[in-house]
């Protein structure tokens, strides 16, 4: 996957600044190809909802019912973008 | 390859069972499965057509009327998907390849039932490839406890092959798989249905994956997040700089400890079974050069060998079980905080202790580390970790340093194992500044659900790991202990006069004081041995070699066991044994004779100075021919074991020679 730095929306924040238990999409990921190519095939594709369940290094969120542990380094590079709190 | 473009499936010969491939993501229970379709016979062996060694099983699919069919099934590495850069990945598709050299006749995806949607765009992905297909639908039994449901046979229409839900861990739904499975391979590759991706694009399979599961799987967690405050507290606990930090620690002691508890007896069982064995060859053989090989060569090369196994078969066990439950991925992570200051790789931790017991299944187990400088410093740096075979020097020297005082000698033991280590890390530093540049790779792991670990999975590890040990080193001593024996046993030399004279001693005492003739025979025989030993071609090359080892306090004798030491390391006490005429009945006596035992000039042979040099020596020094071995088999190329043994001996040599003359000039002689 390549790089998708555009198109990033103003409200996104990396992910290692996402607070835990904030649902969040994933909207950019700033990783070499083959890193961003292993999140994706892990289920950590642009567009993806995610929920931090544990902030810090490593970072682990949840993905369609999967935890995956990022060391803080990815975390950093990838951004989301907070989804609206369920009424 | 399109759909269009499906290729006929190979015809089974009749003499050789059909090939079934066993492809699944990480964590999905494939292994499981495998150990339960072929039970505990796996064997790993390479497959043909690649380059990489696989477990390979054998299993009879039952047909409809008539005979079972014969089939191997290959378990292949765990992998996300076929597109990746990645062995595991391009192996996989090398193998499913249109024009692979050995087609398999069919493909079992295991999928975790708890999380769909990775899997299936998985064996979506196989299935426009052409090949016979069935999934199955792994962990049914905890799917159902989260309250998931599934339409098996929408699923089934989606794909085009047969989905059928199974529990590998109870056992449940593997009849029906293996109806499945031959069903699949008598139709035949189908007709591919309608709305599977033509292209492998990640986004096209993903985006059908994710429509096939909404409308085929039902229940509160199908395809949301579950949330679980329990499994975030453990999380958060065993990734915590401090708390994760000391459990692992605590972890690892405890792993530490039962490995050389719990081992100690069957170890022990081990050493007098093969006692046993050599005194009665000694015993129905008459004396000579058979005898000799048999007892001294191959008995105590096997045994030399075969003492190690319960050690490893227990490592592996208990790693196995900890992998189980979930912890391992968690202690990556840990380990990688640390580790990734000096270029490795968290996924080093695994290689790097399973080293302790032994370096040759550490080296193995770095295959799971993707990046291959990450990979290759791991290896080129794991054989510092101290392993069984250097416990026996280490016990010799550390109780001669400090006799009488178990706790200083318990504390230099420590030594021991912290030098090994800040070598590694130091070593590991320095290939990634040099011959293999970059920082290790981030991150980047699934962490399983926590569960009661399968005894079956560990078990069956436990053999695999034991019987490559045995395979891997117990040729390579093995020829290396008959070489030593017959350098060390020709060209034969006559008796010393001092023994015969003692003999001749013995001979007019043996009537009158039985027990003194005992003992002049026995001094005699040791003259001998030591007459042998210095006239052998081992007792030439180590007068030879000796100058080598010289600046370091070594004597001919020294530079012996440390020659003969570079086939296995705990070849050293064995062979210090015979060169100073120990009494081999008795291990105590060994120790006591080698500590109190004097060179050619009077002096002793072992000084404090010396103790140290050689203690320093063997944590740092590749000693250790079938390590050099299996590295060259992994690394495919000789140049990385050549400069592994060059820099780690050279590194031992330069410290040894340090702490030696150290000691001198502090007055410690």
């Amino acid at each position: 996957m390549p790089e998708h730095r555009a198109g990033v929306p103003p409200a996104g924040v990396p992910l290692a600044e996402l607070p835990s238990g904030v649902p969040a999409r994933l909207a950019a990921c700033a990783l070499p190809p083959l890193e961003a190519k292993l999140l994706a095939a892990m289920g950590l594709t642009l567009g993806s909802r995610l929920v931090v369940r544990t902030q810090g290094d490593p970072t682990i969120v949840e993905v369609r019912a999967t935890r995956i542990g990022l060391a803080r380094a990815v975390a950093a590079r990838l951004t989301v973008v907070a989804e609206p709190a369920a009424p | 390859m399109s759909v269009a473009e499906r290729r006929p499936v190979p015809p089974a010969r009749e003499s050789e069972p059909i090939r079934l491939l066993l492809v699944g993501n990480p964590n999905s229970g494939k292994t499981t499965l495998f150990n339960r379709l072929c039970g505990l016979r796996a064997k790993t062996a390479n497959f043909p057509g690649t380059t990489a060694d696989l477990r390979i099983g054998r299993l009879q699919v039952p047909a409809s009327a008539g005979e079972a069919l014969a089939a191997e099934i290959v378990d292949l590495p765990g992998l996300y998907s076929l597109d990746l850069d990645l062995p595991e990945s391009k192996l996989a598709a090398e193998l499913l390849a249109v024009d692979a050299a050995h087609p398999p006749a069919g493909v079992v995806v295991v999928a975790d039932a708890t999380n769909l949607v990775r899997p299936l765009a998985l064996a979506a992905d196989i299935a426009r490839r052409g090949v016979p297909l069935v999934v199955a639908l792994n962990m049914i039994d905890l799917a159902r406890r989260r309250g998931i449901s599934f339409d098996l046979g929408h699923l089934s229409l989606s794909l085009g092959a047969p989905v059928v839900a199974v529990s590998a861990r109870r056992g449940e739904g593997i009849d029906t798989l293996l109806a499945a499975v031959r069903f699949a391979l008598e139709r035949g590759a189908p007709k591919a249905p309608a709305g599977l991706p033509e292209s492998g694009e990640a986004a096209d399979l993903e985006a059908w994956s994710e429509s096939v599961v909404a409308a085929s799987v039902g229940g509160a967690h199908a395809v949301g997040s579950a949330s679980d405050t329990l499994i975030d507290r453990l999380d958060a606990t065993f990734t915590h700089p401090i708390a994760g930090l000391a459990i692992f620690f605590a972890v690892m002691a405890a792993l530490f400890w039962s490995i050389f508890a719990v081992a100690s007896v069957p170890m022990d069982l081990i050493e007098a079974t093969f006692a046993n064995l050599g005194g009665w060859i000694e015993s129905v053989l008459p004396a000579g050069a058979v005898r000799d090989l048999l007892v001294g060569g191959l008995i105590g090369g096997i045994s030399g060998t075969v003492v190690f196994l319960p050690q490893i078969c227990l490592l592996f066990f208990l790693i196995t079980l900890l992998e189980d439950t979930g912890y391992l991925a968690r202690a990556a992570f840990v380990m990688d905080r640390l580790l990734c200051r000096f270029g490795l790789p968290g996924y080093a931790f695994v290689p790097l202790l399973t080293s302790h017991a032994c370096a040759i299944p550490g080296i193995l187990s770095t295959r799971l580390i993707p990046d291959r400088h990450d990979r290759f410093t791991t290896i080129l740096v794991a054989p510092f970790q101290s392993c069984s075979a250097r416990l026996p020097v280490y016990v010799l020297l550390t109780g001669f340093l400090f006799p009488a005082r178990p706790a200083a000698a318990g504390l230099a033991f420590t030594a021991c194992y912290l030098l090994g280590g800040v070598a590694a890390l130091g070593s590991a530093l320095l290939a990634r500044r040099t011959i293999l540049p970059g920082s290790s790779r981030p991150m980047v792991l699934e962490l399983p659900s926590y569960k009661m670990p399968s005894l079956r999975v560990a078990a069956a590890a436990a053999l695999e790991q034991g019987w490559e040990f045995l395979r891997t080193v117990g040729t390579v001593i093995l020829a290396i202990c008959f070489v030593m024996w017959w350098l060390s046993a020709y060209p034969t030399t006559p008796a010393p006069p001092a023994a015969l004279e003692l003999e001749a001693r013995a001979a007019t005492l043996a009537e009158t004081d039985p027990a003194a003739a005992d003992l002049l025979v026995d001094e005699a025989a040791h003259l001998r041995v030591r007459r042998q030993q210095e006239q052998s071609f081992a007792g030439r090359i180590g007068r030879a070699l000796e100058p080598a080892f010289a600046p370091l306090g070594y004597d001919w004798r020294l530079t012996m066991g440390v020659v003969t030491s570079f086939a296995a390391r705990e070849v050293l006490v064995s062979t210090l044994a015979v060169l100073v005429g120990a009494d081999a009945d008795s291990e105590a006596g060994v120790l006591e004779r080698i500590q109190s035992a004097t060179r050619d000039d009077g002096s002793p042979l072992l000084t404090p100075a010396t103790a140290v040099s050689l203690l320093v020596f063997f944590v740092l020094a590749m000693q250790c021919l079938s390590t050099l071995v299996t590295v060259r088999r992994e690394t495919r190329s000789w140049k990385w074991p050549l400069l592994q043994l060059a820099w780690m001996t050279g590194l031992a040599w330069i410290a040894a020679f340090a702490a030696y003359h150290g000691l001198l000039a502090a007055g410690i002689a």
